[in-house]
């Protein structure tokens, strides 16, 4: 039971995670608002179920446009600072401006809603929307078969097209991929859309697991980043190592801390992650997918 | 009415200047993209919620929950406060040196994990730790109450409740202008200066012989004992004291728009920065549902604020990154040598 919510978290986080890492390769920006992207589609999914009916498993295309358009008006309004060369510092106060107007614009929309549906709607779940299949609950499922899908599919643009050659190179190193004749611009513009569209995604399948406030964007941005950073910011395997390592501690260590010391603990588990997170880059500043393995095999062998 | 709205300007002014002075050292002349400055509000209220309430407990030998028996003494003190105004004034200065001492230590250990980051992890290490110890301030009810608030001394309970407001600003501003005077005083000197080199390029400071992580460390330990100075006045004004109100938006957030609508590296620019952002802060406040009645608007207005703040956050990006008033060169007394004779 515990494992499978485990499971079912880390599969969201690496969705997140897998956004994050994308868009901090190609414009060396982290995301503040990579949280909140998620908690827009899960409002959209909340929509589309209140007006129209339309389970939110079924929503989950929509989402993933939605999010995309989210993704892709965050880099228009980045753009100009990118332009300009603005330090990193400044972008990542653009992202928060960001992700404060995201909270503004959640916050407004669930008021509207619920005066269109005609009860509050500031905090939902569908956790009881679920359907269960052999004792396990569906999302577990549909969590697992959505990251595959999507591995699976990254796989295919990455390694079997010409534009995920691309994209490969640009990120391995921008400047060279720019003289080589590669437009540096399309891969950026492209990975802010595929983070939009995956946090989208992710944010519609948030509510099985958890409670949704609009302010529940700010909360999981802790475990995102430390799912980020744990697996390494510079490579895209890292969000999924991260986010697993991240998902499945934090799940479980706080649940074990909470059987052995009372069940207060249960609030702590972003305390869980950031701890991992300073561990990791008090050891290995660049992850664990950062860390030259080889190096380590032979000191470890010499000693 | 009109007359309130005047001393609530001037207390928040005072409030928000004091944070903003110490976010423009750390960001302004150091360069460490500090996500984490509500962390240093909270340790001032930790210093009043969390400390000084226990000792005044401990005084009035009030055994019992921390909660209600925090408002047992905190009433008792009240009382003394009425007839012995001396008494509220020390406990002022007692608030503010013990917020000082934890703010200096908890910014040293604040910066530690990120020794040896570049800017980007830094800011997010820096908020993920602050955000992780509100969680745990708002969760856990013994630590400053939580989400569920204690009370705090109302250090002005000899004045009458009318006068209140006028008096607490005029203290806030006071100790802002000490704060200003004192942050002048410490960033005009060379420990100014090789900050603000160790904002344009870290590395050339390090060939020079100095320590950069000595530095960071010095600046964020002064820093968060200043934010801390803050916290407390906040905490003392409300009389409570309620964790969830040290979030990121308004003490980390808010001073970043501070800094850089009004100058970065510019203490005097930084105050006209707050107070533009106060004047907008208090009048939202205070005629916020004269303004969602006005323009029909169908939710609270703390959202529209929300976006309001956020869009007007990336204007300054776009269009004025160095802010109203931008930061000038420093002119030493060799400098000024120098420029004579260029003239001469």
């Amino acid at each position: 039971m515990i494992i499978e919510g485990a499971i079912i978290y880390s599969n969201l986080l690496v969705l997140l995670a897998l956004g994050l890492t994308l868009t901090y390769i190609t414009t060396n920006v982290p995301n503040f608002a990579q949280g909140s992207y998620a908690i827009v589609g899960s409002y959209v999914a909340l929509t589309l179920l209140k007006l129209f009916g339309i389970c939110p498993y079924l929503s989950l295309p929509v989402l993933f446009i939605v999010g995309a358009i989210v993704g892709l008006l965050t880099y228009l309004s980045l753009k100009p600072l990118i332009k300009r060369n603005a330090s990193v510092e400044m972008l990542m106060i653009a992202t928060l401006a960001i992700d404060l107007i995201l909270l503004g614009v959640i916050g407004a929309y669930s008021e509207v809603l619920s005066q269109i549906v005609g009860s509050t709607q500031a905090k939902f779940v569908f956790a009881n929307l679920d359907f269960s299949i052999f004792g396990f609950r569906g999302i577990l499922f549909v969590s697992t078969l959505v990251v595959i899908l999507l591995l699976f599919g990254l796989y295919l643009l990455l390694y079997k097209t010409k534009f995920g050659i691309a994209l490969r190179a640009s990120m391995e190193n921008p400047s060279l991929a720019q003289t080589m004749g590669i437009d540096v611009e399309k891969t950026r513009l492209f990975s802010w859309i595929l983070s939009g569209a995956l946090a989208g995604v992710a944010g519609g399948l948030l509510p099985f697991m958890q409670e949704i406030v609009p302010a529940t964007g700010d909360l999981i941005i802790i475990s995102i980043f430390a799912a980020s950073i744990v697996g390494g910011l510079r490579h895209i395997s890292g969000a999924l190592i991260g986010g697993y390592i991240i998902g499945i501690s934090e799940s479980l260590i706080t649940y074990y801390l909470a059987m052995a010391f009372g069940a207060g603990f249960l609030v702590y588990g972003k305390v869980v992650s950031l701890i991992i997170m300073i561990a990791t880059l008090l050891i290995a500043p660049y992850g664990i997918t950062g860390v030259d393995w080889k190096k380590v095999r032979k000191r470890l062998f010499s000693q | 009415m009109s007359f309130d709205i005047i001393s609530m300007i001037l207390l928040w002014f005072g409030l928000y200047y004091i944070v903003s002075l110490s976010l423009n050292m750390e960001f302004g002349y150091a360069g460490i993209p500090n996500f984490g400055k509500a962390l240093s509000v909270l340790v001032g209220a930790i210093a009043v919620g969390g400390i000084l309430d226990r000792l005044l407990m401990l005084y009035f030998k009030i055994n019992g929950d921390f909660i209600t028996g925090s408002t047992y003494a905190t009433s008792a003190i009240n009382t003394i406060i009425a007839s012995h105004p001396i008494v509220g004034i020390g406990i002022l200065i007692l608030a503010i040196i013990l917020a000082s001492i934890l703010g200096l230590i908890v910014g040293a250990i604040f910066i530690l994990p990120s020794a040896k980051l570049k800017e980007d992890y830094l800011g997010i290490t820096l908020l993920a730790i602050s955000e992780a110890v509100f969680l745990i301030c708002t969760y856990n009810l013994n630590i400053i109450g939580g989400y569920y608030g204690i009370s705090t001394p109302d250090i002005l309970a000899f004045v009458s409740g009318e006068y209140r407001g006028w008096v607490f600003a005029g203290i806030v501003l006071i100790i802002a202008f000490l704060v200003f005077l004192f942050f002048e005083r410490l960033l005009n000197t060379p420990f100014g200066r090789v900050l603000r080199a160790m904002r344009e390029n870290e590395n050339t400071v390090r060939a020079f012989g100095r320590n950069i992580m000595m530095l960071r460390i010095k600046t964020m330990a002064i820093g968060s004992a200043i934010g801390a100075i803050a916290g407390v006045l906040y905490s003392l004004y409300t009389v409570n004291i309620i964790a969830n109100a040290f979030t990121r938006v308004d003490w980390t957030f808010f001073p970043f728009l501070m800094v850089l609508l009004g100058g970065k590296g510019n203490n005097k620019g930084v105050a006209l920065g707050v107070l533009c952002y106060v004047v907008i802060k208090v009048l939202l406040d205070i005629y916020k549902y004269n303004i969602k009645y006005a323009l029909n608007i169908p939710f609270e207005p703390v959202w529209l604020s929300y976006m309001l703040f956020g869009v007007l956050m990336l204007l300054i990006l776009y269009y004025k990154p160095s802010g109203l008033i931008p930061e000038k060169p420093i002119l030493t007394p060799p400098m000024k040598k120098k420029i004579a004779e260029i003239k001469q």
